[in-house]
């Protein structure tokens, strides 16, 4: 009888498990620069007991929350702190999404209208007049700039240049590319498309991709993440039938479709998480099976830094990324101290959060400044914009990297494919 | 993936072993569950600071000479080697430490007591005879509002030591906002708030105007400097009466500041660390530890030649109990719960030594794991999940975890 209470136990995100050793806050990179934020561990497991009374209790300081959930990485008793916190943002939150947060949430969306227009968009998002409107009406920060529209789709490309190859391989994969690789950096999808199939893999595109839906959780938009959610699945379970895993090139995509579809919008996607795997791991994971062969160029020399991103960190998979890395004979590398940069996806780019957000990655840019590293390796295509505009260092994803040193000649031949 | 040592548990123990390794040239994985006690800690470590008895030891080396046969002081092969070479570690990492394993220092508890230590961290506040304090007249200077430096029982402790103690406090306005959410005014945001705001000089200027020469010595709390000891050191400097730092509640900058010093020394060495998970099931075959899998890394092995388990006793959930058993929590290794009938695990007055701290992973004389009665021929443990010491009676947690893994290290090694 006692053992069974103690087994059965169990409380919703394991909040009953937090022993309020204040670890969390520690790591919280909003609770310190921003007082008036409760921290981790006030916002989450402590208010919870008051909001499963009352939901008075919510608090709209919430918001704050940057959803890095590197407190649930730092607490030692498995709380998911991050989770209680979206969790009552979710349930709790009355406030309807402003325009710009609408606007800020809806990559594809946004992307759409201004891909066609990139050549138009892209000088006038960084005309100081046209910033000081979006500074003024639609509170995005004037420091910002806004990740250039690429003029054509990685799709469009993808269609066009790419896809007529792909069938003659023997083996298969799905492409999950995001709303970046397709809106604003079509390379990265190139990059990856190289690097598939000089090991013998064909890649194809689902047949319907829709934004991952993160930026509409952390800007009160649940609902329509979950339909897009929803699309995806379907999506992914048909190129799942077909044998396919299901790869991307973003680790806050992965941790979304993988994590957070079920934690915080109630996707039912257990017979699909499996297959969903970041690219760098998939091929850390061949390598090491022995199923394929990376040959890298001879003449290949980078300092690279690498940034584990909040999402990665989360996961717990950025030793992949810097494993696979540190294959290449003559790379210096760098691991850095594990830090929020700041920006999390939209939330630095709002007028409100500008100045929190660069006090927030300040600990890492003095880091990489004092590194001086060639370029720096990141899994995140937002910590991309930030560092980059907050050090002035390139900033690439492992894949690319990888994509730059391969020796594609060579890896076919090793991989028989020639 | 393969290392050529993985070990379980990323806390003091976990990370002296790996960084060991590392510097031997090994290729070392390190998995951790989240943070550490050493945010508990008090910048100081312990080697063992009490006889069984409860009395105040002065020589630890030769104390240990006398510790009862269960202690894993007992697997050590060189006790004064492995202390100096501690020692060094931490220096090498750019943790200074005054103190050595011949004689104790005593150190200020953050409610005014004097416990016996080994290696306190430069800047704090430490007195080489507890019978003797060094100085007559001290300023306790705190900051405004804050509430983890209980000053008036740090007063009381030292009045009664024969010290004079005048209380005072002083503040910025950026500390200040800090208290905007009562709850967060915690030493290691007060750290973060001084670093980002460059406010260490102007800190000194408050102190300085509170704190004149009449005084021989001004104790402040231990709030500066969370990943190096940059900002910490210059207070002291910039202080004109001798200062030093004394341990506040947790969390504790001092202990986080060794924690990300130590991980930090462990990356540049190529070590890898993998944060925030957890090991599940170890991969057994005859009496050997081929892998281990863990929460995160679905599909992925972790394997290597040699395992060394660091998890840490009851509070880091390195073992647990349900209401018959104590158990192990990673990979289900022999426990020595000490033959102990449930009804006397605990002792009903909690400030009595309890006899469950003395349980632990069970290992034989080169510290290696138990499973069902077979010893594993490359799994070691070492630090607070070893049975056969109680370290809050004992003084001897820091001791324990730091030596026992350079001795699993060096076994390995070997
Ligand atoms: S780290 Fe975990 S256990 Fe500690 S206070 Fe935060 S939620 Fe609670
Ligand atoms: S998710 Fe990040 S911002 Fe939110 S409470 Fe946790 S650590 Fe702080």
């Amino acid at each position: 009888m006692a053992n069974e209470t103690q087994t059965q136990n169990v409380s919703v995100n394991n909040f009953e498990q937090c022993l309020k050793c204040s670890i969390c806050t520690v790591y919280c990179p909003v609770s310190a620069v921003s007082p008036e934020y409760p921290g981790p561990k006030q916002a989450g497991p402590d208010a919870e007991r008051y909001r499963l009374k009352n939901k008075e209790f919510f608090d709209d300081a919430l918001k704050m929350c940057l959803n890095c959930k590197r407190c649930e990485v730092a607490c030692p008793n498995d709380v998911h702190i991050g989770d209680i916190i979206q969790a009552a943002r979710i349930k709790y939150n009355t406030h309807r999404p402003k325009l710009r947060d609408m606007m800020l949430a809806n990559t594809d969306f946004v992307g759409t209208m201004a891909s066609p227009f990139a050549a138009i968009a892209n000088p006038i998002l960084k005309l100081k007049p046209m910033k000081a409107v979006l500074h003024g009406v639609m509170a995005i920060d004037k420091h910002r700039t806004f990740p250039d529209y690429s003029s054509r789709k990685f799709e469009s490309w993808f269609k066009k240049n790419a896809a007529s190859e792909q069938e003659k391989f023997n083996k298969h994969v799905s492409y999950f590319h995001g709303c970046y690789v397709n809106y604003n950096y079509p390379q990265l999808g190139m990059d990856f498309v190289k690097v598939m199939n000089a090991v013998g893999y064909g890649v194809h595109l689902l047949e319907k991709e829709k934004c991952c839906g993160v930026a509409l959780i952390a800007n009160g938009m649940p609902k329509q993440a979950k339909r897009q959610g929803e699309v995806n699945m379907t999506s992914m379970r048909k190129a799942i039938a077909k044998g396919h895993q299901v790869l991307t090139t973003s680790s806050t995509c992965t941790f979304t479709m993988r994590d957070e579809y079920d934690h915080l919008l109630g996707i039912d996607n257990h017979d699909v998480r499996d297959s969903i795997s970041l690219a760098t791991r998939f091929l850390f994971q061949l390598i090491e099976k022995g199923e394929i062969k990376l040959a890298f160029r001879e003449d290949y020399h980078k300092r690279v830094a690498y940034h584990s991103a909040c999402h990665m960190e989360r996961m717990g998979w950025a030793p992949y990324s810097t494993r696979l890395l540190r294959m290449i004979p003559d790379i210096d590398f760098v691991m850095l101290e594990s830090q929020c940069c700041g920006i999390s996806g939209t939330y630095g780019f709002k007028k409100e959060n500008y100045e929190r957000s660069q006090a927030i990655g300040k600990g890492l840019f003095d880091q990489i400044k004092e590194v001086t590293p060639d370029c720096v390796a990141t899994d995140c295509e937002t910590c991309k914009w930030q560092i980059e505009m907050s050090t002035g260092t390139p900033v690439m994803n492992p894949i690319s990297i990888i994509a730059e040193a391969l020796d594609v000649e060579t890896t076919r031949k090793l991989n028989k494919l020639d | 993936m393969k290392f050529d040592i993985i070990i379980i548990g990323g806390g003091l123990s976990g990370l002296t072993a790996g960084i060991a390794l590392a510097e031997a040239g090994k290729d070392v994985a390190l998995v951790s569950a989240g943070q550490s006690s050493l945010h508990f800690g008090s910048g100081s470590l312990d080697l063992l600071g009490c006889d069984e008895k409860g009395n105040d030891i002065y020589n630890p080396l030769d104390a240990i000479k006398e510790v009862n046969s269960k202690h894993p002081y007992n697997k050590l092969e060189n006790v004064s080697s492995l202390a100096g070479m501690a020692k060094q570690l931490l220096e090498r990492a750019g943790i200074a430490t005054t103190g050595n394993a011949t004689s104790n220092h005593w150190r200020i508890t953050p409610i005014g007591g004097l416990m016996p230590t080994w290696l306190s961290m430069e800047g704090m506040a430490t007195v080489e005879d507890p019978n003797q304090m060094p100085w007559r007249k001290v300023a306790l200077v705190n900051i405004v509002n804050y509430l983890d430096f209980p000053t008036k029982f740090l007063a009381a402790g030292l009045r009664d030591k024969g010290v004079e103690v005048d209380i005072k406090a002083v503040t910025l306005p950026e500390l200040q906002e800090l208290r905007k959410s009562p709850t967060e005014m915690r030493a290691t945001n007060i750290a973060k708030v001084i670093g980002n705001n460059d406010l260490t000089a102007k800190l000194a200027d408050q102190v300085n105007s509170v704190a004149g020469e009449d005084y021989d010595m001004v104790l402040l709390p231990a709030v500066l400097g969370m990943t190096n000891d940059k900002n910490s050191k210059h207070l002291l400097e910039l202080i004109k009466t001798p200062a030093q730092f004394v341990a506040t509640l947790p969390p504790s900058v001092p202990g986080v500041r060794m924690q990300t010093m130590l991980r930090r020394r462990f990356t540049a060495l190529g070590g890898t660390f993998f944060t925030g998970d957890q090991v599940t099931e170890g991969l057994f075959e005859d009496n050997i530890l081929k892998g281990v899998k863990t929460a995160k890394l679905d599909g992925t092995t972790l394997e290597s030649d040699n395992f060394i388990l660091a998890t840490g006793s009851f509070m880091s959930r390195g073992l647990r109990a349900d209401y018959n058993h104590v158990y192990e929590t990673a990979l289900g290794v022999d426990v020595d719960d000490l033959g102990l009938d449930r009804k006397t695990w605990a002792k009903i007055d909690v400030t009595d030594a309890q006899p469950y701290m003395e349980m632990g992973v069970k290992t034989d004389e080169n510290l290696r794991c138990m499973r069902n009665g077979t010893t594993i021929s490359n799994l070691y443990a070492a630090g607070s999940i070893l049975s056969g010491h109680n370290s809050i009676k004992r003084l001897d947690a820091g001791g324990v975890d730091m030596l026992t893994a350079l001795q699993a290290a060096n076994n390995i090694i070997k």
